[in-house]
């Protein structure tokens, strides 16, 4: 094609691209979701392999489900829609590329390193610092790809679609670089500047609003241009398109702190993550009616379109999400929720129901499309349609009903003051059977995913891409045209005063929350000061967070009478103050550790991380038989210890220089005691002893019992 | 459109908004839609000021009034009038030691192993005792307490006071049976 021609075509090469890899890694990340909700109804699945053991596993899910799924699925969409919206081909084909490419090779990188316990141990913000440099490198590219399409853009006004993709490709730069700023420790570690209630705050501001930036807002732009585009209906009303989207980008950014109530977070900071959640509830569902209301009139394709229905489908679990999360963010309800499966619930029906079923609507309507040909079967894509929605059902409503269950079980005192389940364990074996039903639920889930494949490879075969180049139209407004204009009107017209204020927006709930915690020292009572860890401990702590153990451990008392009787005084900030990254975890799989510092003996924690169930019948726990193969690396310690002091934390030098050797000491007490009770000889140098160091250390740095 | 709709809804097309084909009405906010958003912020507003600036009790305080509504466990051995003939009553019976075998299997096993022999814990079997001195008294106490920063927790906490006799007597029961391939003995040993 010469070039001219290109430049008057739709660059759809690249969204054909995108669509491919978000479908692929999708049955990745669906295969992995059901491997690991196995795992946990029947432990026996993490096979004693390391690599693939739960706490490694579900990262790995995570990932592969927001960023590699989720991810393609925003750049197929965008790609499309906005040279469509904007009259113009991208601005750059090599950057296009780049970005595609770039993407793809973070995920492989992904999946290759999370496998391997490379891990910065904070949810969705996993993968290390030289993948945290790519994915900003990446990000770049593509803001630049981006905004350079909106420069050379022939259309005036920017569509509401288009603010919420800018609104999303400015929060997430934001986000992720603020969220990644760390010290390497070596080539594949490196410990955060920020420390914990710090960390904390930082960490959930930037995980509820990958949620949000990641996960919502650019799927709200695709809405709202799929839905109308389908259903070839106006959208519902401008002027709530208008509101709900300024309400939205700028309270979602305050929200983050209702993932730290009832704990060591300073109080003001918890109210304010509760009541901007309350608040997003209607501008949330400002989303949802001019979604669904726009296709009044339309109902009728609800029956014979089955994009329609994935796409009205989608829009409603996004009601229920956004219900549910506000809901969830009310202190009392909390409560009960937060550590339990209900959140797990939530998310599901949130990452299956809408971002899963809005791109899968995507997909059936896109291929077509761009192979230029007709869907292969309207019949399969339905029956996709009911497998998938019962297989969200089954996942949404076991887990809702293990969350409840278990969350009642914590805390049930009973009249003599003792709680009616002491052993954790009980509570667990209690809801491993909805566990099943999860895990069934995921079957249906990637069942339905199975059979889209099979569809749209059929459609894909039958189809001609080289017959879908689409040429650009003239545009409805005319770059110069100078209608007066007033208002929002005219703001869409002036990209760059867009794009500055949707940042001052995301900015003002993100400084204000942040800032004051930055000064920790005005928040640490001299009283409650603690010690750092050992060399060794903090050996054995990393080694807690290259095997994951915070997917399933809190380390974080809250206060709550049933909390003090299980596990001892709430958690104070001070505990943290050194921890970085901080491990309060969100889940509850297994008991809160944040005060589990002797109250076991050496040889216990032995026999319980070789197999947890020679000390506690009906554990799901995993074995982690290679800690007693694996040797601790001593000699990088005195590097970890050298930046940690350079961060702050009180390590005189002479601790320094000599942390390989005092950690060789200690780990030699422990193994003298190990092997006096019982347990083999020549355990000093391996990573059980520094993680058993660990282990006894918590809660026992300088709280008063 | 529905009658009572139609004052508010007219379904106008906004003039000039069309994007790739796609045209915008200019309908107005919803009124519940409207109601609800300044509802929450109102609430909000409230709630804020409430827990932050007007003396809404703390996390801390909520959790000292909840504490006071918990009742304190009776600690069992705490009892002054127990004494080793209070207990030997007790401890004869064999229903009570067979019940007592049902607890041990169910919270002790894991650490004293199945036979008593003792694994993570002393071994339970021999005569030699580092805090229960063989006593019946001395048993009962050392499992209701525990040794905590031994790794010994405090049963009272979780068992009820039969089951803790209970316990203690099969306990007591084990004492001097010697098991084969028990632990080596650790502490005093008490004749
Ligand atoms: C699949 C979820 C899961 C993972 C991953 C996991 N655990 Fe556990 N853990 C549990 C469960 C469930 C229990 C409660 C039953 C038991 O005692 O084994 C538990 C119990 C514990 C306990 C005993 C706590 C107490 O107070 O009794 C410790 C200590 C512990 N785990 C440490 C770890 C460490 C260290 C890791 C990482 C190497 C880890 N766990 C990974 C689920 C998990
Ligand atoms: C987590 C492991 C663990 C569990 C579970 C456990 N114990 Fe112990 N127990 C210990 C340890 C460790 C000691 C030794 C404490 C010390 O060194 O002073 C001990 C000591 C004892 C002693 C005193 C032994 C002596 O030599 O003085 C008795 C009696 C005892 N346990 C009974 C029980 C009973 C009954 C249960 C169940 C209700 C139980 N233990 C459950 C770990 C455990």
């Amino acid at each position: 094609m010469s070039n001219q021609n290109l430049l008057n075509t739709y660059d759809d090469d690249i969204v054909r691209k995108f669509l491919m890899a978000c479908l692929i890694w999708a049955g990745v990340a669906f295969l992995v979701g059901l491997i690991a909700a196995l795992q946990l109804a029947y432990w026996p699945l993490n096979l004693n392999l390391e690599w693939i053991t739960f706490g490694r596993l579900r990262p790995l899910h995570t990932n592969a489900a927001i960023f590699a799924f989720a991810g393609n699925a925003i750049f197929a969409g965008i790609y499309h829609s906005s040279q469509r919206l904007l009259k113009t081909r991208m601005f750059n084909d090599t950057l296009s590329a780049i970005h595609f490419w770039g993407w793809q090779l973070i995920i492989v990188a992904a999946a290759i390193t999370l496998p391997l316990g490379y891990t910065h141990g904070k949810e969705y913000a996993e993968l290390e610092w030289p993948i945290d440099l790519s994915i900003t490198l990446i990000w770049v590219v593509f803001a630049v790809n981006f905004f350079g399409t909106i420069a050379k853009r022939k259309e005036k006004h920017l569509y509401v679609a288009l603010w919420f993709y800018i609104a999303t490709i400015v929060t997430v730069a934001v986000l992720h670089i603020v969220n990644s700023i760390e010290i390497p420790v070596s080539f594949m570690k490196s410990y955060p500047v920020f420390a914990g209630i710090q960390d904390a705050l930082v960490q959930w501001w930037y995980g509820h609003n990958a949620v949000a930036f990641f996960l919502t807002t650019p799927f709200l732009g695709l809405m709202y241009y799929y839905i109308p585009k389908i259903a070839n209906r106006p959208v519902y009303s401008y002027r709530l398109s208008i509101v709900h989207f300024w309400a939205l980008v700028f309270l979602y950014i305050w929200a983050g702190p209702h993932h730290l109530l009832y704990t060591a977070l300073p109080e003001w900071a918890q109210t304010l993550g509760m009541i901007f959640s309350v608040m997003l509830w209607a501008p949330s569902w400002g989303g949802m009616i001019n979604g669904l209301l726009t296709l009044r009139g339309a109902w009728h394709l609800l029956r014979t379109e089955p994009t329609i229905k994935f796409l009205v489908t989608a829009v409603t679990f996004y009601a229920m999400s956004t219900f549910e999360g506000p809901l969830l963010s009310i202190k009392s309800v909390n409560a009960l929720g937060h550590y339990t499966d209900w959140i797990i619930g939530h998310v599901h029906g949130g990452a299956l129901g809408w971002n899963g079923f809005l791109a899968f609507g995507m997909a059936y309507y896109l291929v077509p499309k761009l192979w230029k040909t007709e869907l292969f079967s309207k019949k399969l894509a339905n029956t996709h349609f009911w497998i998938g929605t019962t297989g969200i059902l089954l996942y949404y409503i076991s887990m809702w009903a293990a969350g409840i269950t278990q969350g009642l079980m914590w805390r049930n005192i009973d009249a003599s003051g003792r709680l009616l389940y002491p052993d954790f364990v009980e509570t667990v074996t209690k809801i491993v059977p909805l566990y099943w039903v999860r895990a069934l639920g995921g079957l249906f889930f990637l069942t339905g995913y199975l059979i889209m494949m099979y569809n749209i490879t059929k459609t894909i075969q039958q189809g001609n891409a080289a017959k879908a180049t689409e040429t650009i139209p003239t545009p409805a407004h005319q770059m110069g045209s100078h209608e007066h204009e007033t208002g929002h009107r005219k703001l869409e017209g002036m990209a760059t005063v867009f794009t500055v204020l949707a940042l001052i927006a995301i900015l003002v709930g993100s400084v204000i929350e942040i800032y004051p915690t930055l000064s920790l020292h005005k928040y640490v009572k001299q009283e409650n000061i603690t010690s750092p860890y050992t060399a060794l401990e903090l050996a054995g702590r990393d080694i807690y967070i290259k095997e994951g153990c915070y997917v399933c451990h809190s380390q974080m008392i809250r206060p709550m009478a049933s909390e003090v009787l299980r596990y001892g005084q709430p958690s104070t900030l001070e505990e943290s103050m050194y921890d970085r990254p901080f491990q309060w975890g969100s889940k509850r799989t297994g008991p809160d550790l944040a005060r589990v510092g002797s109250k076991y003996p050496n040889l216990w924690h032995y026999r319980h991380m070789i197999d947890p169930r020679t000390v506690t019948p009906n554990s799901i726990m995993p074995n982690y038989p290679w800690l007693v193969q694996h040797d601790t690396d001593f000699l990088i310690l005195r590097k970890k210890l050298s930046v940690m002091k350079n961060l702050g934390v009180p390590y005189s030098d002479a601790e320094v220089s000599n942390a390989d050797i005092d950690a060789q000491k200690q780990a030699q007490t422990i193994a003298d005691d190990l092997q006096a009770q019982g347990a083999p000889a020549g355990l000093a140098k391996k990573e059980i002893v520094a993680l058993i160091a660990y282990l006894q250390a918590l809660g026992q740095k300088g709280v008063k019992k | 459109m529905n009658n009572h709709q139609s004052n508010k809804e007219k379904d106008e097309i906004i003039k000039g908004h069309e994007y790739d084909g796609i045209q915008e009405y200019d309908n107005p906010l919803p009124g519940w839609w409207l109601t609800t958003f300044y509802g929450t912020i109102i609430f909000a507003a409230l709630y804020y000021v409430y827990y932050t600036f007007m003396g809404g009790p703390t996390l801390s305080q909520e959790l000292e009034a909840e504490m006071k509504a918990v009742p304190a466990v009776q600690s069992a051995s705490a009892d002054s009038n127990m004494t080793e003939d209070t207990l030997a009553a007790k401890f004869g019976d064999q229903n009570t030691i067979a019940q007592g075998k049902t607890v041990y299997v169910a919270k002790c096993l894991p650490c004293h192993a199945e036979n008593g022999g003792g694994l993570i814990g002393p071994n339970l079997t021999d005569n030699h005792w580092i805090n229960g001195q063989g006593t019946r008294v001395g048993i009962f106490k050392v499992i209701s307490t525990g040794v905590t920063d031994k790794g010994m927790p405090a049963w009272e906490q979780m068992l009820k006071p039969e089951e803790l006799t209970a316990v203690a007597a099969f306990v007591y029961s084990l004492k001097g049976t010697n098991v084969s391939g028990g632990k080596p003995p650790q502490g005093q040993e008490y004749k």
